[in-house]
C-alpha cells in the first residue's frame, strides 16, 4: 500500500499515515433517494401561440448555438415564407412570450424576418423526389394556398396551383402594400416554393376561366380562394358618385402599379388592416387622409404597429364615428354625413356595439371614401355538396369539407383572417389531404393525431413532429406549455427588446418602399440571447454547477445530459434550479 | 448573465468524485467542486475537522482526486502552512495548498491557527464554508451562528443570544492580500474570485455561505435559492476586500427584507415578527457599516 512502512507493535508493516488509494465511486449513493429527477421539455409559449405552428423555439435555439442553416431548416419545415411572415404577421408569438414578465417580449418578429432573410439567400432549394402518384389541385396563392402546395410537395405530391390574377400571392400581392412588403421580397419567396416542382397557372379563375370539372383529373382538391368581396358600407347616396369605393378595390389597383387620383380629402371607414393599408396609401398618393372608425382605439382589430406607424405618418383618426350619406355634386363626391357612436353593450363578438349617440350627426369634407369594413368570399365556384355556413364552409381541423376530395382552407374557413392563420390552415390542409389520399390508396395509416401533433393543448399542428424532425433532441417532450411560474427568474437578467428601424416618418409619403428596416446584425443576436428558452433544454449546464454529487454529465453526443442514478440522493436541486423548468421530480417506486 | 455564458465560464476540471457522504442538497460539495475548478488539479487540500472530514469518505477512500489531508481541529491554518513550507523546501512554489474548514474550525476552534498564519501573511488560501453551525456532530451552535437560530445547544426557548461573528473584518484587519466572500448561488462570481485569489502570493481568506438543509431545517432542493436570498437580502453581500482595505462589491445586491428568507428556514419559527424585525434592523447596519467601508476605502 505505501513504501514507506515500518514495523508495527504486532510485527506487520503498517504505513505510519493512512492514505487512501481509492475514491467514494464505491458508495452507490443513489440508494438514499426517494425521488428522481428527469429531463422533460416542454412548448414555449411562443409555439403554443403560433397560428403557422412554427418551433420558434427550437430555431432561436439553433441560432443561440450559432446553427443558422439549422434554425432557417427548421423554421421552413413549418413555414414556407418566413421572410413575409417576418414582416407582414401580427406576431401573436409575442403576446405569449414569458420574457415579459422580466422586462419585454423576444422581438420574434424581427429574428424571422432576419433568418427569413437569410434563408432566401442561400441556394432554392432541390424539387423532392415525387414519392406519390397523386395530383393535387390547389385553386388559390395566397399564404394557405401556397402553404398546402408547399407541404405537399415537400411530401412528394405533384401541385398545379390555380390562380384568378395574372400573378400569384393572393392578398399578399393584391392587398398587403409594397412598403410593407417589397414586391422584390414576395417573388423571391413564391420562387423558391414552386422550385419545389409546383406549377403555378395564374390568370386562371376557377369556375370562370376554367370549370370545376376540369379539376376531375386531380385526386384531390384545396380551395383557399381568399375574402375578396368588401362588405357594403351602407352610405345614402354612394352610388351618385364613383368616388365612394371599396378600399380593397382601390389597394388592388394601387398595388398592380396604379395611381389613381383621390382628391385632396380621404376618408377611410374602417379599423381593421385593409383600412390602415388603404389609409397609408392613399397618404403616399398626395392626399389628407382621416379614419372614421365607429368604435374606439381599444377595439380596432387593425396590428398595434400599423396604426401607430399611420398616426406617424400622418393620418389622422376620428372614433365612434360613421358615414351615413354621401353628397355628391355633378357626379363629383363633396363630402360625407357621419354619425357619431357611442358604446352599448357588447355584441356576439365580445366588444361593445356602437349604438348612434342622438343629437350626434356631422359633416365631413371628402373628395374620396374608401371603405374597408370587412370582406366576403365569393364561394359560388366551389360544386354544390360543400357545405356553406355564414359565408365560409364548413370544415372539420384538417380542412375537409362536407364533399369528398374537396378541401377549402384560409379566408373561406371559418378563422381568424391573418396571414398567420391561412398559412396554419394551408398546413392542416395538406396533412389532411396526405392522410385522405393514403388512405383511399389502400394505405393501412392511423389518422393524425392531432393532440400529439399540436404545438401544447391549443396551438396548431407540427408537420416537422408528424415527420419526426427534431434537431434539439427533445427529452421526453410532454405537450404542456411552460408558462412563467415553470421558469426560475433568479437565472435572467432584464435587456431591453430591440424594436425595428424605420424610415423617418417624414419622408414616408412620397415612396412605396419598405418602411421598416427590421434589426442590425449586433441587435438581432441580442435578441436571440434574450431568448429563454421556455420548457427546453438549451444545455446551460446549470444543472451540473449545481449538482451536489456529480450525477449529471454531458451526453458523448452533445445532445443534453444523462443523469447517473446511482449517486444521485434525489436532492431536487437541478429541477429546482433549471432556469427554464426543463426538468421534472417524480417518486422512486417503493 | 446569460446560461451559455456561465457554461463557457466555468473550467472543465472535474475533481471531486460521486459517492461522497455529504446529505443530499448539501451546498458544501457545490462549493467543493465550484473551487476546485476554479483552482485545477496542481492543489493540496487541507481539511481540519468539518462535515467535509465525513463527505470525503471514509480510509481507503476519498471523494477529491487532488492531495488531501486529514487534520485536527483547531491546525486548519497551521497545517496549509506546513505543507506549503514542505513543498517550498523540495522546490515546488507552483502548487496551491489550501485550508477547507467549517466555520467552527474558522471562527471557533482553529480561529487561532488561522491569524497566526495571516500574520506571517502564509502562502495559503484559507476557505471557510460556512453552514452557521456545527453541523456534523449535531448542529451545535458556533460563534457564527446567527442571532435568533435554534440549534441543539441553544434550544428555542433560549436560542443564540449573539450575532454572528464579523469574521470578514477580523480577517481584514491582519490587513491580508486578499479576502473574499462567494456564494454557491453565484458560481461564477465564486469560480472568478477563487482564480483570482490564485494569482495572489500571501494569505487568502474566502467565506462560502453553505445553506445545510438539515441544520437550518429547510427543503433539500432550497439550498441554491437561499443562498441566493441571503445575498439578495444583503445578510450575505458579496465582495472582496484588498490589503485590509478597497472593500469593493462584486455582484448586484437587491434590497429584498429579510423576513421571507428567515420565515422559510424552520430554525428561526419561533422568532415573533418584533424579533425578525431585530434582524432586519442587524442586516441593515451591517451593509451600511459595509457602505462606509466601501465609500471611503478602507
Amino acid at each position: 500500500m505505501s513504501d514507506i512502512t515500518e514495523p508495527g507493535r504486532s510485527g506487520r508493516n503498517i504505513p505510519p499515515i493512512a492514505i487512501s488509494r481509492m475514491t467514494t465511486e464505491v458508495n452507490l449513493t443513489g440508494s438514499w433517494k426517494y425521488i428522481r429527477p428527469r429531463y422533460e421539455d416542454r412548448v414555449a409559449p411562443c409555439n403554443a401561440n403560433c397560428p403557422v405552428g412554427i418551433d420558434i423555439e427550437g430555431y432561436l435555439y439553433l441560432l443561440g448555438q450559432g446553427r443558422t442553416e439549422e434554425a432557417a431548416s427548421l423554421l421552413l419545415e413549418e413555414n414556407p415564407m418566413p421572410a413575409v411572415t417576418g414582416r407582414v404577421c401580427h406576431h401573436p408569438c409575442e403576446d405569449g412570450c414569458n420574457r415579459a414578465n422580466l422586462d419585454e417580449p423576444v422581438a420574434i418578429h424581427s429574428v424571422e424576418r432576419r433568418l427569413g432573410d437569410i434563408a432566401l439567400a442561400s441556394p432554392p432549394p432541390a424539387a423532392p423526389d415525387p414519392a406519390r402518384d397523386e395530383k393535387v389541385a390547389v385553386i388559390g396563392s395566397g399564404p394557405a394556398g401556397l402553404a398546402c402546395a408547399y407541404h405537399l410537395a415537400r411530401i412528394g405530391y405533384r401541385v398545379t396551383v390555380f390562380e384568378a390574377a395574372p400573378e400569384a400571392g393572393g392578398m399578399l400581392r393584391l392587398g398587403i402594400p409594397e412598403y410593407r412588403l417589397p414586391r422584390a421580397i414576395l417573388d423571391r419567396q413564391i420562387d423558391r416554393i414552386a422550385a419545389l416542382g409546383i406549377e403555378i397557372r395564374c390568370s386562371t379563375a376557377v369556375g370562370r376561366d376554367l370549370p370545376w370539372s376540369e379539376l376531375d383529373t386531380f385526386d384531390a382538391v384545396f380551395a383557399a380562394p381568399g375574402a375578396h368581396v368588401g362588405k357594403d358600407a351602407r352610405i345614402d347616396g354612394a352610388s351618385d358618385t364613383r368616388m365612394v369605393r371599396p378600399g380593397l378595390e382601390f389597394l388592388k389597383e394601387v398595388n398592380a402599379g396604379g395611381r389613381p387620383v383621390l382628391g385632396d380629402h380621404v376618408v377611410v371607414v374602417g379599423g381593421g388592416n385593409t383600412a390602415m393599408d388603404c389609409a397609408r396609401s392613399a397618404l403616399r398618393l398626395g392626399s389628407e387622409v382621416t379614419v372614421l372608425y365607429r368604435r374606439t382605439p381599444l377595439e380596432m382589430p387593425a396590428i398595434p404597429q400599423e396604426v401607430k406607424e399611420a398616426k406617424l405618418e400622418g393620418v389622422g383618426f376620428r372614433f365612434l364615428a360613421t358615414p351615413t350619406a354621401a353628397r355628391a355634386k355633378d357626379g363629383s363626391l363633396v363630402g360625407i354625413e357621419c354619425q357619431q357612436m357611442e358604446l352599448g353593450p357588447p355584441d356576439e363578438s365580445g366588444r361593445r356595439r356602437p349604438v348612434p349617440q342622438e343629437e350626434g350627426r356631422f359633416s365631413m369634407i371628402a373628395d374620396c371614401v374608401l371603405t374597408a369594413i370587412g370582406e366576403d368570399c365569393d364561394l359560388e365556384f366551389l360544386p354544390e355538396g360543400v357545405e356553406i355556413s355564414g359565408g365560409v364552409a364548413a370544415v372539420d381541423e384538417l380542412c375537409e369539407s362536407t364533399t369528398a376530395r374537396v378541401f377549402v382552407g384560409g379566408d373561406a374557413a371559418d378563422l381568424p383572417r391573418s396571414v398567420a392563420d391561412a398559412l396554419g390552415s394551408g398546413k392542416r390542409a395538406a396533412i389532411g389531404i396526405d392522410h385522405w389520399l393514403r388512405e383511399r390508396s389502400g394505405e393501412e395509416v392511423a389518422p393524425p393525431d392531432l393532440a400529439a401533433l399540436r404545438f401544447g393543448p391549443g396551438g396548431n399542428l407540427s408537420i416537422a413532429r408528424e415527420r419526426g424532425i427534431d434537431p434539439l433532441h427533445r427529452a421526453s417532450p410532454v405537450n404542456e406549455v411552460a408558462g412563467w411560474d415553470a421558469m426560475n427568474p433568479a437565472h435572467f437578467e432584464q435587456a431591453p427588446r430591440h424594436e425595428d428601424h424605420f424610415h423617418a416618418a417624414g419622408d414616408l409619403t412620397a415612396t412605396f418602399g419598405e418602411v421598416n428596416f427590421g434589426l442590425s446584425e449586433r441587435e438581432f443576436r441580442d435578441e436571440v440571447d434574450r431568448c429563454m428558452n421556455c420548457g427546453v433544454c438549451n444545455r446551460c449546464e446549470l444543472c451540473l454547477i449545481f449538482c451536489p454529487d456529480m450525477a449529471i454529465h454531458r451526453r458523448d453526443d452533445g445532445e443534453g445530459f444523462e443523469i447517473d442514478l446511482r449517486y444521485c440522493k434525489g436532492c431536487g436541486l437541478c429541477a429546482a434550479e433549471c432556469p427554464r423548468g426543463a426538468m421534472a421530480m417524480s417518486r422512486e417506486e417503493s | 448573465m446569460s446560461q451559455t455564458i456561465i457554461k463557457d465560464l466555468m473550467p472543465k476540471d472535474e475533481l471531486l468524485a460521486s459517492g461522497h457522504l455529504a446529505c443530499p442538497g448539501c451546498a458544501a460539495p457545490v462549493a467543493m467542486n465550484l473551487v476546485l475548478k476554479a483552482l485545477g488539479p496542481q492543489t493540496v487540500v487541507t481539511l481540519p475537522a468539518c462535515c467535509w472530514s465525513i463527505i470525503a469518505g471514509p480510509w481507503p477512500q476519498s471523494s477529491l482526486r487532488v492531495p488531501l489531508f486529514h487534520t485536527a481541529f483547531e491546525t486548519g491554518g497551521a497545517v496549509a502552512s506546513g505543507i506549503k513550507a514542505g513543498l517550498a523546501a523540495r522546490g515546488d512554489t507552483e502548487t496551491t495548498v489550501i485550508a477547507w474548514a467549517g466555520d467552527g474550525g474558522t471562527f471557533d476552534i482553529g480561529l487561532q491557527a488561522l491569524s497566526g498564519a495571516a500574520e506571517r501573511n502564509e502562502d495559503i488560501i484559507y476557505f471557510c464554508y460556512d453552514n452557521e453551525a456545527y453541523m456534523n456532530t449535531g448542529i451545535q451552535r458556533s460563534s457564527a451562528t446567527p442571532w435568533g437560530a435554534w440549534t441543539t445547544t441553544t434550544p428555542t426557548g433560549e436560542p443564540e443570544a449573539t450575532p454572528k461573528k464579523d469574521m470578514v473584518s477580523i480577517l481584514a484587519a491582519h490587513g491580508i492580500p486578499y479576502i473574499a466572500t462567494a456564494s454557491v448561488a453565484y458560481p461564477v462570481d465564486l469560480v472568478e474570485k477563487v482564480k483570482r485569489a490564485r494569482t495572489i502570493r500571501g494569505t487568502r481568506f474566502i467565506h462560502i455561505l453553505a445553506p445545510c438543509p438539515p441544520g437550518w431545517k429547510t427543503q433539500n432542493d432550497e439550498t441554491i435559492d437561499l443562498a441566493r436570498q441571503a445575498v439578495q437580502t444583503r445578510v450575505f453581500p458579496l465582495f472582496e476586500v484588498e490589503n485590509g482595505r478597497n472593500w469593493r462589491l462584486t455582484v448586484d445586491h437587491a434590497d429584498e427584507p429579510v423576513a421571507p428568507y428567515i420565515r422559510r428556514q424552520a430554525r428561526f419559527k419561533h422568532l415573533t415578527d418584533e424579533q425578525v424585525e431585530r434582524i432586519q434592523a442587524d442586516v441593515d447596519d451591517r451593509w451600511e457599516r459595509l457602505q462606509r467601508r466601501i465609500d471611503c476605502g478602507t
